[in-house]
């Protein structure tokens, strides 16, 4: 079935409907980004900005060392911030870190916590909205990347994914861009199987 | 605005590059064009040739600038030194770039839900590579494809598009002739869905009656506009971002 394609302003339907990226104007909701309506009914964004969630998983990177704690990259615009109290590591600048959202306030200032020192290796940017087709379905599509990287990738909530040092970066950016050009397509985790084999 | 008596624009209700007095030059859109940007869009819209970036959210800079309530909206409109025979081509801001600046920018802080992202600042860029009458209307409806594009939650679509008079006839979307040798100009942008009014701007005289057959005469060019804004997206979203589009 063709998916309907949903444009900003058009009508989703008629009283409040509780979703993300709408807006409701008094007797109807309508839709505020581009976005499709699925076999349920339900209206899926399709392009959107990262929004940061209490408890969501975030790669960064250290920007900045403050006297009580650390600036992190999370590629939003307000970056989050680490308190050196609650850590046991010691962060350097340009250091990648995974970390747990703590708190998120109403101008959107970001405390971070759980903090995990990550080796060296290379971040990417990825469309936050496409993050569920790289993990794939009970995380099938990021357990064959693994598997065929030799080495370690990790994919935060926000926009940015790690891969560790010893795996096939190339192959691995190549791969991931693919999945951001074909994310709208069913069967992709069987696609991007077949073209990594076929580089094997 | 010259209103010269020997030139004649219409004739026979046929105008100088033959269309008829309500009728839009060709309009073709691309979206996505520049993958660094977070939102992009290509117009085509007869002679005018404008490339559309928008950046954003992200971090306000200079700080100063960002309001804890709402996203500071930017917007840089700027014709290339190439763009057309005219002075106004030159390099750098002037007053006629800071101008339209900020009547862009002001058509879409009415329609950008800014408050969902307090602290930030939107981008728009827009550069004309090639200009042939009617930039504003041009750059307008290429920005809120690559704003559709980029993801930013927006209220409404917005399409634009001038009216104007020329030989005492009501003519849509004038070129650079029109433009200069007929009567008045009338750039008009509205939002798709209630039909309001984002920016009008006048040049030279209109009559009361006049202004609201021009509006209607707006009204059903921006829907015919909003057809191909639409068209340029779905295609872009169908095809899974390859759009087969060349340089």
């Amino acid at each position: 079935m063709e998916k309907k394609i949903v444009l900003p302003g058009e009508k989703i339907g008629d009283g409040m409907i509780r979703a993300h990226n709408t807006y409701f104007d008094g007797t109807a909701t309508y839709a505020a980004v581009i976005g499709t309506i699925n076999e349920e009914g339900r209206y899926i964004a399709l392009e959107t900005p990262y929004k940061p969630l209490v408890g969501d998983t975030v790669v960064g990177v250290v920007t900045d060392a403050r006297h009580a704690g650390y600036s992190v990259d999370i590629r939003l615009p307000e970056e989050g911030f680490v308190p050196t109290r609650t850590i046991k590591v010691s962060l350097q600048l340009g250091d990648f870190v995974l970390c747990k959202i703590k708190s998120v306030n109403e101008v959107g200032d970001i405390d971070l916590g759980e903090v995990r020192r990550l080796p060296p290796g290379k971040i990417v940017s990825f469309p936050a909205s496409k993050i569920p087709r790289l993990i794939g379905r009970k995380s099938s599509m990021i357990e064959l990347l693994k598997e065929h990287s030799g080495g370690d990738i990790i994919v935060g909530n926000n926009v940015y994914v790690w891969i560790s040092k010893g795996s096939d970066i190339p192959l691995m950016i190549e791969t991931i861009n693919m999945i951001k050009k074909k994310a709208h397509k069913s069967g992709l985790t069987d696609e991007i199987s077949k073209f990594l084999q076929k580089v094997k | 605005m010259g209103g010269s008596k020997n030139t004649k624009l219409v004739i026979d209700g046929k105008r100088v590059d033959g269309r008829t007095t309500d009728e839009l030059r060709d309009i073709k859109i691309v979206t996505g064009v520049i993958p660094a940007a977070d939102g992009s869009a290509f117009i085509e819209w007869g002679g005018n040739k404008i490339l559309c970036g928008v950046y954003g959210p992200r971090e306000c800079i200079p700080r100063h600038g960002a309001s804890p309530y709402k996203a500071t909206l930017k917007c840089r409109y700027m014709m290339s030194p190439f763009s057309s025979l005219e002075e106004h081509g030159r390099s750098g801001p002037s007053r006629r770039s800071t101008e339209l600046s900020k009547v862009i920018r002001e058509a879409f802080e009415n329609v950008i839900i800014l408050e969902r992202f307090p602290n930030a600042q939107i981008e728009i860029y827009l550069d004309v590579l090639q200009a042939d009458g009617g930039t504003r209307t041009a750059s307008l409806t290429a920005a809120t494809v690559a704003l559709a594009n980029a993801g930013i939650p927006m209220r409404d679509m917005v399409a634009a598009v001038a009216v104007g008079k020329a030989d005492d006839i009501l003519v849509l979307d004038l070129d650079k002739g029109e433009d200069n040798l007929g009567q008045s100009d009338m750039p008009v942008a509205m939002s798709m869905r209630d039909k309001k009014l984002l920016l009008i701007q006048m040049d030279g005289l209109l009559t009361r009656e006049e202004i609201a057959e021009m509006l209607d005469m707006v009204e059903n060019g921006c829907n015919k506009i909003n057809t191909i804004q639409v068209d340029a997206l779905r295609k872009h979203y169908e095809n899974n971002g390859e759009d087969n589009f060349t340089w």
